[in-house]
């Protein structure tokens, strides 16, 4: 009973990364791999606060949140949007953040260290029994709240207008200026929203396993294979790539053994991009049909 | 003197292997981040087959090449399905799967332990012992390396590889094999990035994975980002910069830890500011 419960909570953690990639990726078309750098600042923000402030822990995660969400949203003023304006292209725009990302992963290694860090609530427990399987209070949350936010976020995609936007610009930039839609003002929006989505995943990770200064870039490679199986459609596909990579690798972890479980995430990449390159949704690319 | 002798054969190694990234990222337009892993595959073959089998220098240097080569056909025909930033992703993943091998494969690579007591350089009754020669050999291929893809690239191949990079529907307009020039640039590229595995690890004479890992990859393209994608000698340049920058740090007084993140701060935020030159660059040539 051990297993389903693990590949749960995998399942949540990866479909909100991958949920905070295509946020961003949809309206402004390219890989933020700048979102590792917020994965892994978020819990480090709410360590600081809630253990050197000494603020409740509620305020030091929305803190963190907010924290994190502000640094996408200064990168994207600073550096992705001079880019875009100067008509870079995407490989060009994800070398930048793969800058960015060098950049303050080591400004967080300096600051804090790199050995692993964590979270202490309060005393350690062992769980609670569920159907034979052990489960803490933490794994509970980060499952129930990566479930609202997953569902949340794509209701606000269908029905808010913001979310209207963001889909608007994604599909055609230029026809929603024409409509009055400000799409450096949306992209903005999306790179909040999408670094917020980033944060509580981070700090979901954190508060369970722990925290090091380079957590973040697994955790988001993660996300960017299961958008890739999940193909660029629709957005519930994306539950669909989280769900198959999470079994997978909790399957293989279990019967070959945990440490293969970063190579399996890349072999179910490579195999889908052999036989299925379009992903579960099959809406098609330009990137991989040449 | 001896540490200088040192840093040299370091950025020399370095070279090496931006150059032969150089052929793809820089030429073919193909920003491949699986190069540590060619590099750890050169280092692995020479440090077991030495260790294990003493063989001689002659006999590791074109087996190497060898396994790094049809490894590079077989990762390029899978990775050449995707372009642009797909690509990088899906080099990227490749990379981890090949670090996940040397680091779990205890069998064959001894995993974390690493592999110890690799021999110096040997073949018939010449021994490269000491840093002087060994600085020597270095130079030698580095230079054998700078000939090979100078040539290639002033060749028709070169053009070939540059219409690719620029665009590639046109090249295959004309006539071009596309999909066979880019899988010739990457396993060449592949087996020249073998040659610096092969003295990395007669050098050192100990290897373990953390030597060929991600950071690594990014490392040595940004060594050929920032060297001006298609500059060789810029390549030299700026791997001496980046080798000796910790150096620097650590002479103005920075302590060990920090010198080491400082590097990569400055390397990742040279990125960014190359990524803007970068830009401009094509803008004007598209506008010439």
């Amino acid at each position: 009973m051990q297993i389903p419960f693990n590949i749960f909570i995998s399942l949540g953690v990866y479909a909100l990364v991958a949920l905070s990639v295509v946020m961003v990726y949809y309206p402004a078309k390219f890989f933020p791999v700048t979102h590792a750098a917020t994965i892994t600042v978020a819990p480090y923000l709410t360590y600081f606060y809630f253990q050197e402030f000494y603020c409740s822990l509620f305020f030091s995660v929305v803190g963190a949140i907010i924290t994190a969400s502000t640094i996408g949203i200064l990168g994207e003023i600073f550096i992705y949007n001079p880019l875009r304006k100067r008509g870079a292209s995407p490989m060009i725009m994800m070398i930048a953040s793969l800058g960015v990302y060098i950049v303050l992963q080591n400004i967080i290694s300096i600051l804090w260290g790199d050995d692993t860090k964590s979270i202490i609530i309060d005393e350690i427990k062992v769980g609670n029994e569920l159907w034979g399987a052990y489960i803490t209070n933490i794994q509970v949350t980060t499952i129930a709240i990566s479930f609202a936010l997953f569902v949340g976020c794509i209701l606000f995609m269908k029905y808010q207008r913001i979310g209207r936007n963001i889909r608007a610009v994604a599909s055609n930039p230029e026809l929603s200026n024409i409509f009055g839609i400000d799409s450096n003002r949306t992209i903005l929006w999306a790179f909040g929203i999408g670094s917020a989505l980033a944060a509580v995943a981070g700090i979901g990770v954190a508060f369970d396993t722990g925290m090091h200064p380079t957590m973040g870039f697994n955790i988001l490679l993660y996300g960017i294979v299961v958008m890739i199986i999940g193909g660029v459609g629709s957005m519930w596909w994306l539950f669909g790539g989280a769900l198959l990579l999470a079994t997978a690798q909790h399957l293989s972890a279990y019967y070959i053994g945990s440490q293969w479980m970063d190579a399996v995430a890349y072999i179910i990449l490579i195999i889908f991009l052999i036989g299925r390159p379009l992903g579960f949704s099959g809406k098609r690319l330009k990137k991989i049909e040449l | 003197m001896e540490y200088l002798l040192h840093l040299l054969i370091i950025i020399g190694i370095y070279t090496m292997l931006a150059q032969s990234l150089g052929l793809t990222a820089g030429f073919g337009g193909m920003i491949s981040l699986t190069h540590a892993g060619f590099y750890g595959i050169g280092a692995y073959t020479a440090a077991i087959l030495a260790v294990n089998y003493h063989a001689s220098f002659f006999l590791v240097l074109p087996t190497a090449m060898l396994i790094s080569g049809l490894l590079a056909l077989i990762v390029s025909a899978i990775a050449i399905r995707t372009i642009d930033d797909y690509f990088i992703i899906c080099t990227l993943g490749i990379q981890i799967i090949v670090f996940s091998l040397m680091n779990n494969w205890m069998s064959l690579t001894r995993g974390s332990l690493g592999i110890a007591g690799i021999p110096a350089i040997q073949s018939l009754d010449i021994t490269v012992d000491g840093k002087i020669p060994f600085l020597m050999l270095t130079i030698f291929f580095t230079a054998i390396i700078f000939g090979v893809i100078h040539t290639l690239t002033q060749s028709s191949f070169g053009r070939i590889l540059r219409i690719l990079s620029e665009d590639e529907i046109f090249a295959q307009s004309l006539g071009k094999n596309v999909y066979a020039a880019k899988i010739i640039a990457f396993a060449i590229s592949a087996m020249l990035a073998a040659i610096p595995g092969v003295l990395y690890a007669h050098y050192i004479s100990y290897i373990d994975p953390t030597s060929f890992t991600v950071d690594e990859s990014i490392f040595i393209l940004s060594i050929v980002i920032i060297g001006g994608m298609r500059n060789l000698w810029g390549n030299v340049i700026i791997a001496a910069f980046l080798v000796l920058l910790p150096e620097a740090l650590r002479f103005v007084g920075l302590p060990n830890s920090i010198a080491a993140n400082m590097r990569q701060i400055i390397y990742g935020s040279i990125l960014v500011i190359a990524m803007f030159q970068h830009n401009k660059v094509v803008k004007d040539k598209v506008q010439e």
